[in-house]
C-alpha cells in the first residue's frame, strides 16, 4: 500500500468511526451477551459430557492402546500418517505446520493489497478457503482413522471369528478395512471379496507378494475363518 | 563524539543541543557516565536473575545418565524364533510411568548381522512418533497403531512411514540371567548409534542433522 | 446524619445527571436520592482525583466504533472471556492437583469424584480448551476474511498469531496433566515431533522431557509451563492486543463504504 492508498483508509475509517455508536453500551451488551453465551456453553457442555472420561492410568509398557491426539490436533496427525516416505517425514512433523505459521504470521507483510471485500481479493479468499477445506477434511480423517487391530465391519454371525482372527494377525497393519486399517502398503479390502473368489484368497494368504508374510502357520481353523471373512467382504 | 558544547545551555552553530531531560548545570561526560553505569549493573542484575534460571531450565539437557543393567530372566525363557515380552525400568522412582516393554529373542545366525549365543532386545517404541509397537506373531510384523508403522522380524522398516529401524537394547548374560543395559539405535544397515528419538533418521548425511545428545551414554 | 459531599474538583462529575429525579410528594425522598447520587459521585471522585483514571476510562468505554459493526465482532472478547473461565477454573483445580507421576492420576480421580462440583470444575476447564480453541480460530477467519489485519493493524496480527500459538501449546501442555493413557502417548509423540527439527530437534526434546527419558520432572516442568509460564505471556499480550485495538480501532465490516464529500469522492482510487 502506498501512502496515498493509506491516507485514503485513514480518511474513510475516520468517516465511518465517527459515524458509530460508542462502544459502552451498543458493543459492550454484544460483547456481553456473547461472554454469557460462551460461558452458558461451557457450563452445558461439562454439565451434560461430564469432565471426560478418565482413560487407565499412564502405562508406558502398554501393547494394546491406540493413542490418538485431542481432536483440534486431528489434521496434524493425519498430516503424519498420509506423509508416508521416511525421507518426507520431517516435512510433516515440522515443516508443513511451520511454513504454515510463517505464512500466517508474515500475513500482512505480503498482502499489501489495499482492498478488503473478500469478494475483490480472490488469491486472499480463494487461499484462506482452501486452508480451512484442507484442514477440515485432515481432522475428518484423523478422526475416523481407525487403529489397524480394531477392524469393526458389519459382518454375518458367521463370519465374525474371521474378523477376530484378522484383528490378531496384524492384517489392519498394511491394509484398509473400512475405517480401520493402514492404507498401504497393501490394497484396500474393503471389497476384496466382490473382486476375487475364495480360493484365490486363500492362496494370496499362504503364497503371497513380498512384502506380505505368509499366513501358512496359521492353524486350519483360522485359516478358513479368516478366509471366510475375507470372502464375504462385499 | 561531539565536543563539549561551548555555551552553558548547550548551544552550537545557533542549533539547540539539549539532550531529553536536561538540566541546568548537566555536563555531558556526568550523564554518559550514568547512562554506562546503569546499562552495566542493569545488565548484571538481569544476568544475576536470568543466567541461574536459564541453566536450571536447561540444565537436563547436558546430565548425563547412569549405566544400568537389569534381569529379565534366564537364558531359556528366549528362543530364536519368536519374541517375548518383557517389562524394564527405563526411569527409576517414578512407579509405572518410568517402565516399559521389551520384545526379547536368541539371536539367529541365518538373519544378516547376527551372531550365535547373543540376545536380541527390541523396544516398543516406533520410531516415527514414539508410539507404542506391538509384535503379531500371526504377521510376523512389529505393528504400530498410530500412523501406520510396519516393522519385519529385525526390526527393520517394511511399511508405513518409521525412518529407521526400531532400537535395541544392549544385553549380555550375567550369573544365569540375560540382562539388559542401555538403549540403542541402528540405522537401515543395523549399524549402531547413540539412542536417538523418534523420528530422526540415521543414514548417510542424517546422522549429523540429528546429532548425538549429550544426555545419553555411549554404545555398549 | 449529614454525609458532607466533598469537593469535587474534575468536571466529570459535576455535570452528571443520570436521569431527571422525579418530582415526588414527599421532600425528604428527593433529599434522599439526591444525596444517594451525591455519595457514589463522592466516591468515585475520591478514587479519579487520585487516579486520574476518568479521563482513559471515558476514553475507553465512549470511543466510537465504526458504523456497521455486527455480531463477528464479539468472537474475540468471547476468546477473552473463555481464557478467563479457564484461568478461574484452572486456579481451583491447582489447589487439589498433585504434580508428580504417582499421584497426579489419583489426584485428578479425587477431584472428580469426591471434590464438591470437582467434576463440573473439571468439565469447565476441559471443555473451556475447545471452546476456546474453537472461538480463536474462528476469530482469526473473521479477522482474516474482513481483511483487518492490514494498515495500520499489521502488528495486532502478529501478536494475536502468537496468542494462537500460546494457546495450542497451553492445550498440549495442560494436556498432560491427567496423566491418563492418553495424555502419556499424545505427549511422547508431542515432544517427539519436537525433536525431528534439524540440529536442534534432540536438545529441544532433551529439554521439554527434561532428560533422555520421560520422568519425574517432566511432568513438573509440563505444570509449571501450562501454570506459571504461558498464562503469563497470555495475559501480558492481550493486553498489548487490547491496548492496540483500543487505539486503532475496530475496523468497518468491509463492504460498508463511507459517503465522502463531493471533492473527495472525485479523488477516490
Amino acid at each position: 500500500m502506498n501512502s496515498r492508498e493509506k491516507e485514503e483508509y485513514l480518511r474513510e475509517y475516520q468517516i465511518l468511526k465517527n459515524q458509530g455508536k460508542p462502544f459502552f453500551p451498543y458493543a459492550v451488551v454484544k460483547d456481553s451477551a456473547m461472554a454469557v453465551i460462551t460461558l452458558g456453553v461451557i457450563i452445558a457442555l461439562a454439565i451434560i459430557l461430564g469432565s471426560g472420561e478418565l482413560q487407565n492410568k499412564a502405562d508406558p509398557t502398554t501393547t494394546t492402546y491406540t493413542p490418538r491426539p485431542e481432536w483440534y490436533f486431528f489434521f496434524l496427525f493425519e498430516l503424519l500418517r498420509v506423509i508416508k516416505p521416511p525421507s518426507l517425514v520431517i516435512l510433516a512433523t515440522v515443516g508443513i505446520p511451520t511454513l504454515l505459521l510463517v505464512a500466517v504470521l508474515l500475513l500482512p507483510f505480503y498482502d499489501r493489497n489495499p482492498e478488503r471485500r473478500p469478494e475483490r481479493r480472490p488469491i486472499a479468499t480463494t487461499f484462506g478457503i482452501a486452508v480451512i477445506a484442507l484442514m477440515a477434511y485432515l481432522t475428518y480423517l484423523g478422526a475416523h482413522a481407525g487403529a489397524p487391530d480394531q477392524i469393526e465391519l458389519k459382518v454375518a454371525p458367521a463370519v465374525r471369528p474371521g474378523l477376530v482372527v484378522a484383528n490378531q494377525s496384524g492384517c489392519g497393519a498394511c491394509h484398509k478395512f473400512g475405517e480401520a486399517g493402514n492404507a498401504g502398503p497393501g490394497p484396500n479390502l474393503t471389497k476384496v471379496g466382490g473382486r476375487l473368489p475364495r480360493d484365490a484368497i486363500a492362496r494370496t494368504l499362504v503364497n503371497p507378494t513380498a512384502p506380505m508374510p505368509s499366513y501358512k502357520a496359521l492353524p486350519p481353523k483360522k485359516f478358513n475363518a479368516l478366509v471366510d471373512f475375507l470372502a464375504s467382504l462385499r | 563524539m561531539a565536543t563539549e558544547p561551548a555555551t552553558p545551555n548547550g548551544h552550537r552553530d545557533g542549533h539547540a543541543m539539549k539532550p531529553p531531560g536536561w538540566y541546568e548545570g548537566e555536563t555531558i561526560t556526568r550523564r554518559r557516565m550514568f547512562t554506562g553505569g546503569a546499562m552495566a549493573l542493569g545488565g548484571i542484575a538481569g544476568a544475576a536473575i536470568g543466567l541461574p534460571a536459564i541453566g536450571f531450565a536447561l540444565g537436563p539437557v547436558f546430565k548425563n545418565s547412569k549405566v544400568t543393567w537389569q534381569d529379565v530372566g534366564p537364558p531359556g525363557d528366549f528362543t530364536a524364533d519368536n519374541y517375548v515380552p518383557k517389562t524394564i525400568t527405563l526411569t527409576s522412582d517414578i512407579g509405572e510411568a518410568g517402565k516399559s516393554t521389551v520384545y526379547i529373542r536368541k539371536s539367529n545366525p541365518e538373519l544378516p548381522g547376527e551372531k550365535t549365543g547373543e540376545f536380541v532386545a527390541i523396544s516398543t517404541r516406533c520410531a516415527h512418533a514414539g508410539c507404542p509397537v506391538r509384535w503379531v506373531t500371526a504377521a510376523e510384523r512389529f505393528v504400530c497403531p498410530c500412523h501406520g508403522g510396519v516393522y519385519d522380524f529385525q526390526g527393520k522398516v517394511t511399511g508405513g512411514p518409521p525412518v529407521r529401524p526400531l532400537d535395541r537394547f544392549a544385553t549380555r548374560v550375567t550369573n544365569g540371567q540375560v540382562q539388559i543395559g542401555p538403549r540403542f539405535s541402528v540405522n537401515s544397515q543395523l549399524k549402531r548409534f547413540s539412542p536417538r528419538d523418534p523420528g530422526e533418521h540415521l543414514d548417510g548425511l542424517w546422522k549429523y542433522i540429528y546429532p548425538k545428545r549429550f544426555t545419553t551414554p555411549p554404545p555398549q | 446524619m449529614a454525609i458532607r459531599v466533598p469537593k469535587l474538583p474534575l468536571r466529570g462529575n459535576r455535570h452528571r445527571q443520570p436521569w431527571p429525579l422525579e418530582e415526588q410528594e414527599h421532600n425528604g425522598e428527593v433529599q434522599l436520592r439526591e444525596r444517594a447520587a451525591e455519595l457514589q459521585a463522592g466516591i468515585v471522585g475520591w478514587v479519579d482525583e487520585r487516579t486520574g483514571a476518568s479521563g482513559f476510562l471515558r476514553g475507553f468505554l465512549f470511543r466510537k466504533v465504526p458504523k456497521g459493526t455486527n455480531w463477528f465482532y464479539t468472537l474475540g472478547s468471547a476468546t477473552m472471556f473463555a481464557f478467563l473461565s479457564q484461568a478461574v477454573t484452572g486456579v481451583f483445580l491447582a489447589m487439589y492437583y498433585d504434580p508428580s507421576p504417582t499421584g497426579a492420576y489419583d489426584s485428578v480421580q479425587h477431584i472428580t469424584n469426591d471434590v464438591f462440583l470437582g467434576s463440573l470444575v473439571r468439565g469447565m476447564h476441559r471443555w473451556g480448551a475447545t471452546v476456546m480453541v474453537v472461538l480463536i480460530f474462528l476469530h482469526m477467519g473473521r479477522t482474516f476474511f474482513f481483511g483487518a489485519y492490514k494498515y495500520p493493524r499489521e502488528l495486532n496480527w502478529v501478536v494475536g498469531v502468537v496468542l494462537l500459538v500460546l494457546t495450542l501449546a497451553m492445550a498440549l501442555t495442560g494436556y498432560l496433566l491427567p496423566f491418563d493413557q492418553r495424555s502419556f502417548w499424545a505427549t511422547v509423540v508431542a515432544v517427539n515431533i519436537n525433536g525431528t527439527a534439524p540440529f536442534i530437534g534432540p536438545y529441544l526434546a532433551d529439554f521439554l522431557r527434561s532428560g533422555p527419558e520421560f520422568g519425574a520432572t517432566t511432568l513438573t516442568r509440563f505444570y509449571s509451563i501450562h501454570m506459571l509460564l504461558i498464562p503469563v505471556l497470555i495475559a501480558a499480550l492481550i493486553g498489548v492486543h487490547i491496548y492496540l485495538v483500543t487505539k486503532l480501532g475496530t475496523t468497518a465490516p468491509p463492504w460498508l463504504k463511507a459517503e465522502l464529500p463531493e471533492p473527495l469522492e472525485k479523488e477516490r482510487v
